[in-house]
């Protein structure tokens, strides 16, 4: 599902170039659950935005859903990012929308039809437990109301890869762990799940695969568990097939 | 892009404006007052050229005839001048009526003196004419003393000159004062909506990140953009002309000299509404729609 490949990136700085990623490679195999944990400044934040292309490597490659991203063109980004559905620290819900609509705009833009809308929506919104706070605007709901509108949102239109960045960040630990686990409940359908995050403690409560970054390198990567201990696959496979 | 999505981004853009209403406020403040004060300016111009026009064209041409022409020739004469081009008013002056007009002049004791010409009128017969174009005069007083039968043309050149030339003043001064004011125009409204974008930035971001195409993003910004323009248009539209059809309406209540001055001359409000209102509704739209658009532009690059 996602594949880096000696992945470099600088930015071009007033003190000169800085380094967030250093010749990273990983490859997350389709369905996989992976914490993507470091500190500030590690560089998760990059990481992030190579997937979203939002940023593109100084040197390497990114492969997402099969798709080159280095190469890929400026118009054709949208049409990547309707693949996978994104759930961030500060939620980014649109403040003039209400619940209903914010998720309700994840599927609009895809030109989905209204019939459509009417019915995933509802669902998709009971499906985290706000249902009936469907008409509330973002600034009515609690933080963590506002997250699970935001994952609502995110996985709305089915998609294939879930990113969560620093989703338990802004809310109470008890409300993490539910969102956790909503999160685990969303993989466990399919769809492959990023959890990028620097908390240590929330990662070691579940048995999934975790890949440690700092200084822009992977400095340990403990494999799915399903691969029986062995260490994490970082070889680039051949073939797209591979990279689905 | 289907009907429904397009149905959907034009409803979002009209919804816009009440969300954000303050923002909404603002610019449709501030594009108002622009189209106001240009408006003004434009509206103070076309007066100002009127009246010159109107001032201009009370100084007659006096065309006097040869003291031997019989009726005949003089109704040639008449025919002649009123076909040339430019003339907008000819009046026929026989020379009994300039002996009687100077009689009148004259106290009564006096005015026995000017029996004596009763029957030797020294005086000519002659024709007021009046020009539409004072920068015709030259060219009509020339046509005019070409005709057979005409004895001399008298033209007020030396006057019309100077009206001409300070029309000339008032017209691009007026326009210069119209550029000016669309100028600031553009710079304080491209200013607001680039304020009012700004603020959104971060909801066109998030736009991008769930697979917003720019378009998409773009198409609300833009419904709104031109929804605030008509706006502004209508209010302004209403402001200026509501306020220019009241000015004129009271012209009269003006006392003297100046009420037949601005009667003759005032531009009636039916003469500029079908400029005024299109182009409020053509500026302020493009300021609106295309100053959205442009605005918006470097905020779509994530």
């Amino acid at each position: 599902m996602i594949v880096f490949d000696h992945v470099t990136k600088y930015y071009e700085t007033s003190d000169g170039e800085n380094l967030a990623l250093d010749d990273m490679s990983l490859h997350i195999k389709k369905g996989e659950f992976v914490f993507v944990l470091g500190h500030s400044g590690a560089g998760k934040s990059t990481f992030l935005k190579m997937i979203l292309r939002e940023e593109v490597p100084t040197k390497g490659n990114v492969y997402v859903a099969g798709l080159d991203l280095v190469h890929m063109k400026k118009r054709d980004v949208p049409y990547l990012r309707r693949r996978m559905g994104v759930v961030f620290q500060d939620f980014r819900l649109i403040p003039t929308m209400t619940a209903y609509e914010n998720v309700a705009f994840a599927m609009r833009v895809t030109n989905i039809p209204e019939e459509e809308i009417r019915v995933r929506v509802p669902y998709a919104l009971s499906l985290v437990g706000l249902k009936e706070k469907a008409d509330r605007l973002p600034e009515e709901l609690s933080g963590g109301e506002q997250q699970r509108v935001a994952l609502a949102r995110a996985v709305v239109h089915s998609p294939k890869l879930i990113i969560a960045d620093e989703p338990t960040g802004n809310i109470d630990p008890e409300l993490s762990k539910e969102m956790m686990e909503l999160l685990q409940a969303i993989n466990n359908v399919g769809p492959t799940v990023v959890v990028v995050t620097h908390e240590h403690e929330l990662v070691q409560e579940f048995d999934k695969r975790v890949i440690t970054i700092e200084h822009g390198k992977i400095v340990s990567d403990t494999g799915s568990p399903e691969d029986a201990g062995q260490p994490g696959e970082t070889a680039i496979p051949d073939g797209e097939e591979a990279l689905l | 892009m289907k009907w429904s999505s397009f149905k959907y981004l034009v409803r979002q853009g009209i919804h816009s404006l009440g969300t954000h209403s303050m923002m909404t406020f603002a610019s449709i403040g501030v594009l108002t007052v622009c189209l106001v004060l240009t408006g003004i300016a434009y509206l103070f111009s076309v007066n100002v050229d009127s009246l010159i026009d109107y001032l201009g064209s009370q100084n007659e041409t006096v065309v006097y005839l040869s003291p031997d022409l019989n009726e005949e020739q003089t109704a040639a004469v008449d025919t002649a001048i009123r076909s040339i081009s430019g003339v907008s008013g000819v009046e026929y002056v026989s020379k009994e009526d300039v002996l009687s007009t100077y009689k009148g002049y004259m106290s009564e004791q006096y005015a026995d003196l000017w029996d004596a010409f009763d029957n030797d009128n020294p005086f000519k017969a002659n024709y007021r004419v009046t020009v539409k174009e004072l920068d015709d005069i030259q060219r009509i007083s020339d046509e005019l003393s070409a005709i057979e039968g005409v004895d001399s043309v008298s033209a007020p050149l030396a006057m019309s000159n100077v009206f001409v030339q300070v029309q000339d003043v008032v017209t691009y001064a007026g326009y210069g004062l119209v550029a000016v004011l669309a100028v600031v125009a553009v710079v304080v409204i491209s200013n607001t909506i680039r304020i009012t974008v700004f603020a959104r930035r971060r909801e066109i971001n998030i736009m991008k990140y769930v697979g917003a195409t720019n378009g998409f993003i773009r198409l609300p910004f833009f419904v709104e953009g031109m929804a605030a323009g008509l706006i502004s248009a209508f209010i302004a539209s209403v402001i200026v002309l509501g306020g220019y059809w009241v000015l004129t309406y009271y012209s009269d209540l003006v006392p003297g000299f100046w009420r037949s001055l601005l009667s003759e001359s005032v531009v009636p409000v039916t003469d500029v509404w079908y400029k005024v209102v299109p182009a409020f509704a053509a500026f302020s739209v493009l300021m609106g729609g295309v100053g959205s658009l442009v605005s918006i532009r470097r905020h779509l690059d994530v």
